[in-house]
């Protein structure tokens, strides 16, 4: 335990590759059979249809058209553009006190991705239709539908990342080649194609640059954008219509992944002895974040309910009211508050941390995250602006189903770190080799290491 | 006209023209016209004249008189006359024998394009300038929906007013709706839609102030600024150009109901299990959607036709799945019976089940025609409902002149007098097709819940309840307001008893 003052080397990295321990092979285990159940509920909904979930029509019929499928969607995407916007801006400001988990925010995006992707698929009534409806009109829908730009820039993102993660890959592949173990021997020799220590420097800056761009694009492009987008552009929910939306997005996608990343850390460090990889001042330091971003979206959340209490119109005033009476939403915000008081507590006084309560704090913060973006999605569709209907507010509680893809996509996120991390270091070797690129140059640790 | 390139700049422009290229899909569209015209004997020039003025003919910028005027020379000088097979019929033609009716346009759309399957570059390179001309006139009679090789580019830049025959929409009185779903009931005696997807859906509601009970009658507002159409990100959901309608397209929705989300006024209604009437019931023509498109115009509305005998009627003129109930994990909504509007079935055009019902009913508070005709049905109803208001609004006034006042204060000092119109929600910009006579609900009315109605039919002089009209259409489907407490039975339905 007492390895803080270790040196952190290659070897360290190596671990999780190279070893495998029981625990491995319950969490596993575990995974799997929570996916195998959440297959089986889907293959029932591709059965019989949309019937067996709780959603159903709004208007006369009572219900609520998008739920959970669509909250845990955005709350994925969230997650996903966090992670990217965190790693890039490692990356581009020279953070490198967060470098080890820069890797990880990555993979945590490629991972939280395609479980945002993977709703789009479970959401629509008629999945088996998506590739050959969506791409023979997409010219067309990408200028008006913000779906469609949704699903562009989850492609977009998705590209990125691999990109950025392939670039970065191959440094580390390349030196570390001889003690990777040879059965994935066409894997790597798949990521090092063409690979010469030339390209160092060349990749180093075209890294630099994808993470410019990445953060150029983060307000626009990113949760600040597109997928608010899908819906404050629309006046008929007054519950969702605002330019608020935007930075409400960004700063609860931020908030999520940087939780996201600290439980991923945390469990890395505590089952390879990566004390001295993960410090205890990095963790620190991201549960400072974390409280900032935090703050953000409850100062943001604060904005729209004085707006819709204060003196607003009829439809925005009876949606923040039935907003304010929901228990789900007071036990959320109550939970933010409860988080940011420890965060700011610890921040005044080091005794109050510690990183069992960081690790609490974050799953605390994606269960608030994740709450709001269902109340978000539910709320929205229950109280439109043509009310005029008795059966509106509907009534809307996830069936089993629904539920089971919640812990289905949570295990399949599992499952792909379960995997990753026996296929390559999750952890750069540069964030090892010393930290010697503050200014982003990143060539001491090309001579360093020559194993 | 001559073949000059030079362009003069007061000339009428379309919408998509630019200064690169007059051309709808672009300069390298353009450009590629004028590389393969080239390639040919004849003169290109000329070729890419014609083709300009043909895009301001279809645009109604000139008459066809006029175009066939201007080239009338040329192409006569230019081509021999054994080398042009497609211009032979228009030799005893005089220009000036057209009239609205019939028209060379017309003529040249009769040439069957597609018989000698040619590619389109053989036969420009065959038929040279002249094919030019062809060649987009082919696209805009394609517009009209008479062809399947439909180019969407230029389908999705075309202005839709430019090719419009008919707005369909609806006058609805809703002082004259007792609430008795007559409606309701024949347009699920038409459509088949499934338990609780009353595409047609009337209500009580009262007013706070008066504690008056008023009726609304919802159909989809079949906007001409449909947001469930531009959200919907494979353009399932759309207008017909034709004459406004907003359908789905069955067979491409992917069901992600993003057009229920967008829609303001919660007409849509999704298929989330089984439909309740079987496609068998719907559908006697034993033939693939693909098959039924891949008919010629004419071939595929005799068909539809006969198959109408049989009470099918689930394809639109363009041989598109758009009419009666959805399938299984597709959205539905209101049609205003498109097959009916193509003159498929035995109820003439101009005519919509929900208005046959009520009328039948003797109610007549739906007037359904073309809003541009300004003879059709609801337009004649709102002129003379405004002119029985005004009259009505002297006769009152006569009564209630008192001695010492001025009688004239009680006069309505506009056209319309006090007849009470609204659209629903118009200033979310949807511009619906839709208006209403009658009170408009204010912010803070309230439908009457349903319950009370069924348990007290007296409340509102409205004996029926939705559940009322269970096992009454041809189908003998179930009926309900509430669909949600209809589906959380889940797939397998309600238990027997209650079904």
């Amino acid at each position: 335990m007492a390895t803080q003052n270790k040196e952190p080397g290659p070897d360290d990295i190596l671990r999780p590759i190279l070893n495998t321990s029981k625990w491995y092979y319950v969490a596993f285990g575990a995974a799997s059979a929570v996916v195998v159940v959440f297959l089986a509920a889907w293959s029932y909904q591709l059965e019989n249809g949309l019937i067996v979930t709780n959603l159903g029509d709004w208007g006369s019929g009572g219900g609520v058209t998008w739920g959970m499928y669509i909250g845990a969607f955005i709350w994925w995407v969230g997650i996903a553009h966090g992670g990217i916007i965190l790693s890039a801006a490692v990356r581009l400001f020279g953070m490198d006190k967060y470098q080890p988990v820069a890797r990880m925010a990555e993979l945590l995006t490629l991972g939280a991705l395609s479980m945002a992707g993977m709703y789009i698929v479970i959401h629509t009534g008629r999945p088996d239709r998506l590739v050959l409806s969506v791409i023979p009109s997409y010219p067309w829908t990408v200028q008006s539908s913000p779906l469609a730009w949704d699903i562009t820039v989850i492609t977009l993102y998705f590209v990125m990342t691999a990109t950025y993660l392939g670039l970065t890959l191959r440094y580390d592949i390349y030196r570390l080649r001889d003690r990777l173990p040879d059965h994935f021997d066409l894997l790597y020799r798949f990521i090092l194609i063409g690979y010469s220590e030339k390209e160092d420097k060349i990749i180093e800056r075209m890294v630099w640059w994808l993470a410019l761009g990445i953060i150029v694009m983060a307000p626009l492009l990113l949760h600040g954008g597109v997928i608010p987008w899908l819906f404050s552009v629309l006046p008929s929910m007054p519950g969702w219509s605002g330019a608020i939306q935007g930075p409400q997005f960004l700063t609860i996608a931020l908030t999520s992944a940087i939780s996201g990343v600290i439980i991923l850390s945390y469990v890395c460090r505590w089952a390879y002895d990566w004390q001295h990889v993960f410090t205890d001042e990095m963790f620190r330091g991201l549960t400072k974040w974390l409280g900032l971003f935090g703050l953000l979206f409850v100062w943001l959340q604060l904005q729209q309910i004085i707006n819709g209490v204060f003196a607003a119109d009829v439809a925005a005033e009876q949606v923040m009211v039935a907003k304010l009476e929901q228990p789900v939403y007071i036990i959320a915000m109550g939970t933010m508050v409860v988080v940011l008081g420890y965060i700011f507590a610890q921040a005044l006084d080091k005794r109050v941390f510690s990183l069992n309560r960081s690790l609490v704090a974050s799953i605390a913060v994606l269960y608030a995250t994740l709450s709001e973006k269902i109340l978000f999605v539910v709320e929205g569709l229950q109280y439109p602006q043509f009310d005029l209907y008795a059966n509106v507010p509907g009534t809307y509680i996830p069936s089993p189903v629904e539920l089971a893809s919640l812990a289905g996509t949570l295990a399949l996120c599992t499952l792909f770190f379960l995997v990753i991390i026996k296929l390559f270091p999750v952890v750069e070797l540069h964030a090892v080799e010393g930290h010697d690129d503050g200014d982003g140059g990143g060539d001491g640790g090309d001579e360093e290491v020559t194993a | 006209m001559s073949t000059d390139e030079s362009t003069d700049n007061d000339e009428p422009r379309h919408p998509y023209e630019t200064d690169e290229s007059f051309h709808p899909m672009g300069k390298e569209w353009e450009d590629q016209m004028r590389e393969e015209l080239e390639e040919t004997d004849y003169d290109a020039d000329l070729g890419m004249e014609m083709a300009k003025d043909a895009q301001r003919l279809v645009a109604g910028e000139i008459s066809e008189k006029e175009f066939y005027q201007s080239y009338h020379d040329d192409v006569q000088e230019e081509f021999e006359v054994d080398d042009r097979p497609l211009f032979e019929d228009l030799d005893g033609v005089d220009p000036s024998d057209f009239d609205d009716d019939q028209s060379m346009f017309e003529a040249l759309k009769d040439i069957d394009l597609e018989a000698d399957d040619v590619s389109r570059r053989d036969m420009m390179k065959k038929m040279g300038a002249g094919a030019a001309f062809l060649t987009y006139g082919a696209y805009a009679t394609q517009q009209n929906g008479r062809s399947d090789e439909v180019p969407q580019l230029v389908e999705n830049l075309q202005t839709k007013e430019k090719n419009r025959e008919h707005r369909w929409g609806m006058v609805i009185d809703l002082e004259r709706c007792d609430g008795c779903l007559s409606c309701v009931s024949g347009c699920i005696n038409e459509n088949g839609t499934s338990t609780g997807a009353n595409w047609m859906y009337v209500f009580a509601y009262v007013n706070e102030d008066t504690d008056q009970a008023n009726f609304l009658v919802r159909p989809c507002q079949h906007c001409s600024n449909a947001p469930c159409e531009k959200v919907c990100p494979v353009r399932a959901r759309h207008t017909r150009e034709k004459d406004g309608l907003v359908l789905t397209n069955y067979e491409t929705c992917i069901g992600c109901r993003y057009c229920q989300v967008a829609c303001p006024y919660g007409v849509n209604y999704f298929q989330w299990g089984e439909p309740d009437t079987d496609l068998s019931e719907l559908e006697h023509l034993e033939m693939r959607p693909e098959k039924v498109r891949s008919m010629d115009f004419d071939e595929r509305k005799e068909a539809l036709q006969t198959a109408a005998e049989d009470g099918d009627h689930i394809y639109d003129e363009r041989g598109w799945w758009t009419d009666s109930r959805p399938p299984t994990g597709v959205m539905g909504k209101c049609t205003m019976c498109p097959s009916r509007q193509d003159d498929h079935t035995e109820s003439p055009q101009g005519t919509v089940a929900c208005q046959d019902a009520c009328d039948e009913a003797g109610m007549s508070a739906i007037h359904f025609g073309d809003l541009e005709d300004e003879d059709s049905r609801p337009n004649r109803y709102l002129r003379k409902r405004s002119e029985n208001v005004e009259e009505n609004d002297r006769h009152f006034n006569d009564e209630d002149v008192v001695e010492g006042e001025d009688p004239d204060m009680w006069e309505s000092t506009t056209n319309w007098g006090r007849l009470s119109s609204f659209k629903l929600l118009e200033d979310l910009n949807t511009q619906p097709n839709i208006t209403y006579l009658g009170n408009e609900p204010g912010p803070n009315d309230k439908q009457v819940d349903p319950a009370e109605i069924r348990e007290d039919p007296e409340k509102l002089d409205t004996p029926v309840s939705y559940e009322d009209l269970t096992g009454q259409d041809r189908w003998g489907n179930q009926v309900v307001d509430n669909r949600k407490e209809h589906l959380d039975y889940g797939p397998s339905g309600p238990p027997e008893e209650e079904a």
